[in-house]
C-alpha cells in the first residue's frame, strides 16, 4: 500500500510537470489539443494524491512504524480515532494534506472557469499546476512522507499531546487549507492578467467565487483555531499574537480587502489594478504563513510542523512576487479603469478606506512578528514583541474598521448630496449614541471600550435599517412580512450577503471587546471540600480523580456551581501531564451563556491534596462563537447563483452593462 | 408588528444583555484584590522564557507556575511593577518581556505603525484625488461603452420616471 501511494506520488510530480508547461505552451503557441490534454493530465493529479495519502493513513490507522513519518508522528499509546488524522500533524505530511487540497479545489475551479474564462483558462491552470509542483517536489526530494526505515521500530515517538484534541479534527486541516486555497483566486488573478483579459472583467464574478471560499475557509479556521485555544490552553484566552497565528491572521486580512474591492470592479469597472495587487499581496501572505508555521525565524507554540526547508518556502514566496510583479508590469496597459472616482463620500472612496486599513492592520502585524529576526540583526539584542504591542498598536485601527463597517454600506456609489447623507446615516447614529448612552448608564468607563461598542451600534443599526426599510416598503407592495424579508435578501444577495456577514462581525467585535477590558480572573488554592465565591458565582471544589495511564497522568476535579443562589450543576475540568513531552493538557470547565463564560482550569495539583484552580468570568465569549454560523450563512447567501441575472432597470442598446456603470446609482440592484 | 419594532425589539434585547453582562463583569472585579490585579497585569507582560511567545499568565509550565509565585512575593514585600520587571530582565535578559522597550533599536517597531497610518491617508486623499482628476478616456477594450451622456440621456429619464413611482426607500443605494 505504502508503495502503491509513493508512486502515486512520483506520477503526479510527472503529470503536474506535464500539465504546467502544457498549459503555458498551448495557450502561448495557440495549440487547443495541448491545453486539453494538459487539463485531462491536471483532473487526474486529485485522485493520485487521494491514493498518496489513502496510503499514509492506511499505514497511521494500521500501526506501520516502518514507515518513518508514522513512526515519527504516532505511537501505540494514541487514541486509535486520532490515527486517522495524525497524517497532517507533522511537516512531510501536512505538505501531502496541502497538496491534496490545491490538486482538488484547482481541479474543481478549473471545471468551474474552463467555459466562462477560455482564454484565461489555460494560464491559471498552468499557475495552479505551478505552485501543486513545489510541493510535489518538496515532498518528494526533501520530505518524503512515505519514506520507509530499515528497520521498523517496535512503537512510534507519538505526537505533540496538545494536538490530541476534537479541535485536531477540524481547525488544522480549515487553517492549512485557507491558506492553501488563496492559491487559486491568485492563479485566476493572474491567468486573466496573463491572457491580457484583466481589463475585461469576466473574470471577476469567478475570482470573487474563490476568494470568498478561500475566505471563508479562513475564517473558519482561525475561528476553530481560536476556540480551540479558549477550551484547551487553560489560560482563559483565545487569541495571543503569537507568530503563527498573526501569520495566519495575515492572509485573512489581505482577503477580507479583496473580497471588499473586487466588488468594486464587479459594479463600477474599477480598481483592476487594485485588484490585482490585493491578491498577489494576499497570495504572498499565505505563503508568509506556510513559512513561518515551518521553521521561520521566530519562535511559537505553534511549532508542530518544524523543518529546517521553512527558507524554501521563502525563496519560492520572493520567486512568486517576482514573477507575479513581472506579469503585471508586461500587462500594465490592459488594467485601465473603466470609470473614475468622483468624491471623498461615496462607497468606492469607503471601500478604498477599507482596503488600505486592512492592509495596514496586516502590513503593521507583519513588522511586529518578524521585527524580533531585524533588531537581532541590527545590534545583537533579542527583544520580544508580544502581545501588549499588537493590542495597542492594531486596536485602534480595527476600531476604525468597525466604525466603517457601519459607515460605508450606507454611502451612496459615485457621491452622495449631504441630504441624503444625513438621512441615510440619521438612524444608524442614533442607535450608536443610544448605545453610548445605555453604557454609561450602567457605569462603563473605559473609553476604548465605548467607542468599540457605540461602532457596533453604528454598524448593527446601519444593517437593521437597511433591512427595516426594504422590507417594509416590500410589505407596502403587498408582501407578508417574512416573505418580503426573504425576498428583499434574495434580491441582491452579494449586498444582502454582506450584511449578514457584517453581523456575524459585529458580534465577534462585541466578544471580542467585552472578553478583552472586562475579563476578570483569580488563582484560587483550594482543598475538596473548600468553597469560594466569585462575582455571582459560588463553588464547591467536590474533589479530584486521579489516573495513571502508560503515557500521562490525568486529573479530573468536579465542582457543584451556584450562580446567585441557584444550583447550575455539576462542572468537571481536566488535566492531564505527558512526562515524555513535559507538557500538560488541560481542558476547562466551561458555563458559557450569551452573559457570560464561568470558567474553571486546574493549574496545578500539589500534595496534601490542595489544588491550585484559574477561575475566570470571561463576558459575552458565546457571541464570538455564535458569530461563526453566521458569517457562514452570509458567505453562503453572497455566494449563492442568482436564477436570474442582475436585473437591469432598463434595456439599452449597445449593452446593459453600459447603462448600469453609468446610470445614477439610486436605480441600481433589486428591482 | 411592523418593520420598526421589530428593529427596536431587536435593540432592546442586545442592550439588555450588553449591560447585564458587563455589569456582572464591574462587580466581579471588585472582588479581586489590588496586589492580585497587579500581579495579573505584571504576569502578562512577562513571557515564558521556555515557551516563546506565551507569557507566564498563560503558560502551563512549571517555570512559569514558579515565576508567577516570584511575582506575588515581590509585590507582597512592597516591590514596584518596575521592579519587578527588572529583576526578570537581569535574569533572563531584555527578551523576557513582551512588550518591546521604547529605546534603542526596538523603538523602530513602535514607529512604524503611526508613520505607517500617516502613510496610508496620504495615499487615501492622494489615490481619490487622482482617480478624480484622471478624464475618462474612451479605451479600445470597453466596447461597451460606445453611447455618450446625451444619446443615453432619454433612457436616464425613462428611468427617473421608472423611479419617482416606487419607493425610494426600497432602493438599493
Amino acid at each position: 500500500m505504502v508503495d502503491v501511494g509513493q508512486l502515486a506520488l512520483v506520477i503526479a510530480l510527472v503529470v503536474t510537470a506535464y500539465a504546467a508547461i502544457g498549459s503555458f505552451v498551448g495557450a502561448w503557441q495557440r495549440i487547443p489539443d495541448l491545453t486539453a490534454s494538459a487539463r485531462y493530465g491536471f483532473y487526474s493529479v486529485p485522485l493520485l494524491l487521494l491514493l498518496s495519502t489513502a496510503a499514509l493513513v492506511y499505514a497511521f490507522v494500521t500501526r506501520d512504524f516502518g514507515v518513518r513519518y508514522v513512526a515519527e508522528n504516532s505511537n501505540l499509546a494514541m487514541p486509535h480515532i486520532y490515527t486517522w488524522v495524525a497524517f497532517y500533524a507533522g511537516n512531510a505530511g501536512s505538505l501531502l494534506y496541502l497538496a491534496l487540497v490545491l490538486a482538488v479545489v484547482s481541479a474543481i475551479a478549473v471545471l468551474t472557469i474552463r467555459k466562462r474564462l477560455p482564454h484565461t483558462t489555460p494560464y491559471a491552470l498552468g499557475t495552479m499546476a505551478l505552485i501543486l509542483l513545489f510541493f510535489l517536489a518538496i515532498m518528494l526530494f526533501l520530505a518524503n512522507p512515505l519514506e520507509r526505515l530499515p528497520i521498523a521500530p517496535p512503537d512510534g515517538q507519538g505526537i505533540n499531546p496538545l494536538l490530541v484534541h476534537f479541535g485536531m479534527f477540524i481547525h488544522p486541516p480549515l487553517q492549512m487549507a485557507g491558506l492553501v486555497l488563496v492559491a487559486v483566486p491568485f492563479s485566476i488573478a493572474m491567468g486573466a492578467l496573463a491572457a491580457r483579459r484583466g481589463g475585461r472583467d469576466e473574470w471577476v464574478d469567478l475570482g470573487r467565487l474563490w476568494g470568498m471560499v478561500s475566505w471563508l475557509v479562513l475564517t473558519m479556521g482561525l475561528m476553530l483555531g481560536s476556540w480551540w485555544a479558549y477550551t484547551i490552553l487553560g489560560w482563559g484566552g483565545y487569541w495571543a499574537w503569537d507568530p503563527v497565528e498573526n501569520s495566519a491572521l495575515m492572509p485573512w486580512l489581505a482577503m477580507t480587502a479583496f473580497v471588499h474591492s473586487i466588488m468594486v470592479q464587479k459594479r463600477r469597472g474599477m480598481f483592476r489594478m487594485w485588484n490585482m495587487a490585493l491578491i498577489m499581496i494576499a497570495f504572498t501572505m499565505a505563503q508568509m504563513g506556510m513559512f513561518i508555521n515551518r521553521g521561520g525565524p521566530v519562535p511559537s507554540v505553534h511549532s508542530f510542523a518544524q523543518s529546517t526547508m521553512g527558507w524554501l518556502f521563502l525563496a519560492f514566496m520572493a520567486g512568486t512576487l517576482l514573477v507575479s510583479i513581472a506579469v503585471f508590469m508586461w500587462r500594465y496597459d490592459s488594467l485601465r479603469s473603466r470609470a473614475q472616482l468622483e468624491s471623498f463620500v461615496s462607497r468606492e472612496s469607503a471601500f478604498l478606506g477599507q482596503n488600505i486599513l486592512f492592509l495596514l492592520v496586516a502590513f503593521v502585524t507583519l513588522w511586529g512578528t518578524i521585527f524580533p529576526v531585524f533588531s537581532q540583526a541590527a545590534d545583537d539584542t533579542v527583544i520580544t514583541v508580544g502581545r501588549p504591542f499588537f493590542d495597542r498598536v492594531n486596536g485602534p485601527i480595527l476600531l476604525l474598521i468597525v466604525i466603517l463597517m457601519g459607515i460605508g454600506p450606507l454611502l451612496p456609489w459615485r457621491r452622495s448630496t449631504t441630504q441624503s447623507l444625513i438621512r441615510a446615516l440619521r438612524a444608524p447614529l442614533v442607535a450608536a449614541l443610544l448605545t453610548l448612552v445605555v453604557l454609561l448608564i450602567v457605569g462603563i468607563r473605559q473609553p476604548v471600550a465605548l467607542v468599540a461598542f457605540a461602532s457596533v451600534g453604528l454598524a448593527v443599526g446601519g444593517i437593521l435599517t437597511e433591512w427595516t426599510r426594504g422590507t417594509r416598503s416590500r410589505h407596502r407592495r403587498g408582501e407578508a412580512y417574512p416573505a418580503a424579508f426573504l425576498n428583499l435578501l434574495s434580491g441582491n444577495r452579494p449586498r444582502y450577503g454582506g450584511y449578514i456577514v457584517h453581523l456575524g462581525i459585529a458580534m465577534l467585535a462585541v466578544g471580542v471587546t467585552a472578553s478583552s477590558f472586562f475579563s476578570v480572573q483569580r488563582d484560587i488554592a483550594m482543598i475538596p471540600g473548600d468553597v469560594a465565591s466569585f462575582g455571582d458565582y459560588t463553588f464547591r471544589y467536590v474533589g479530584a480523580n486521579h489516573t495513571l495511564h502508560p503515557d500521562r497522568a490525568e486529573s479530573i476535579a468536579a465542582f457543584d456551581v451556584w450562580k446567585g443562589d441557584r444550583l447550575t450543576g455539576r462542572m468537571e475540568a481536566f488535566r492531564a501531564f505527558y512526562p515524555t513531552f513535559r507538557i500538560a493538557s488541560t481542558k476547562g470547565a466551561i458555563r458559557s451563556t450569551p452573559i457570560e463564560d464561568f470558567y474553571i482550569v486546574p493549574s496545578e495539583f500539589g500534595a496534601d491534596d490542595q489544588a491550585v484552580f484559574r477561575v475566570l468570568i470571561n463576558p459575552m465569549v458565546w457571541w464570538m462563537w455564535a458569530s461563526g454560523p453566521v458569517l457562514v450563512l452570509g458567505i453562503l447567501v453572497g455566494l449563492w447563483p442568482s436564477r436570474q441575472p442582475a436585473p437591469a432597470v432598463v434595456r439599452v442598446p449597445g449593452g446593459a452593462q453600459a447603462a448600469r456603470s453609468k446610470v445614477p446609482s439610486p436605480l441600481m440592484g433589486e428591482g | 408588528m411592523t418593520g420598526t419594532s421589530v428593529s427596536k425589539l431587536t435593540f432592546l434585547i442586545l442592550f439588555i444583555l450588553v449591560s447585564l453582562a458587563l455589569s456582572a463583569c464591574n462587580n466581579a472585579q471588585a472582588d479581586v484584590p489590588a496586589l492580585e490585579q497587579r500581579a495579573q497585569a505584571l504576569n502578562q507582560s512577562i513571557m515564558c522564557p521556555v515557551c516563546p511567545g506565551e507569557s507566564i499568565d498563560q503558560s502551563q509550565v512549571a517555570l512559569a507556575v514558579q515565576m508567577r509565585g516570584i511575582v506575588n512575593e515581590k509585590l507582597a514585600e512592597g516591590w514596584s511593577d518596575e521592579q519587578v520587571r527588572e529583576f526578570f530582565v537581569e535574569r533572563y535578559g531584555p527578551s523576557v518581556l513582551l512588550e518591546p522597550p521604547t529605546e534603542g533599536v526596538s523603538l523602530a517597531v513602535w514607529l512604524l505603525p503611526p508613520v505607517g497610518v500617516a502613510a496610508a491617508i496620504g495615499v487615501f486623499i492622494l489615490v481619490v484625488r487622482r482617480m478624480r482628476r484622471r478624464p475618462e478616456e474612451p479605451s479600445v477594450i470597453d466596447g461597451d461603452d460606445s453611447m455618450s451622456d446625451d444619446e443615453l440621456q432619454p433612457y436616464y429619464e425613462r428611468i427617473e420616471a421608472s423611479v419617482s413611482e416606487t419607493d425610494i426607500d426600497g432602493q438599493d443605494r
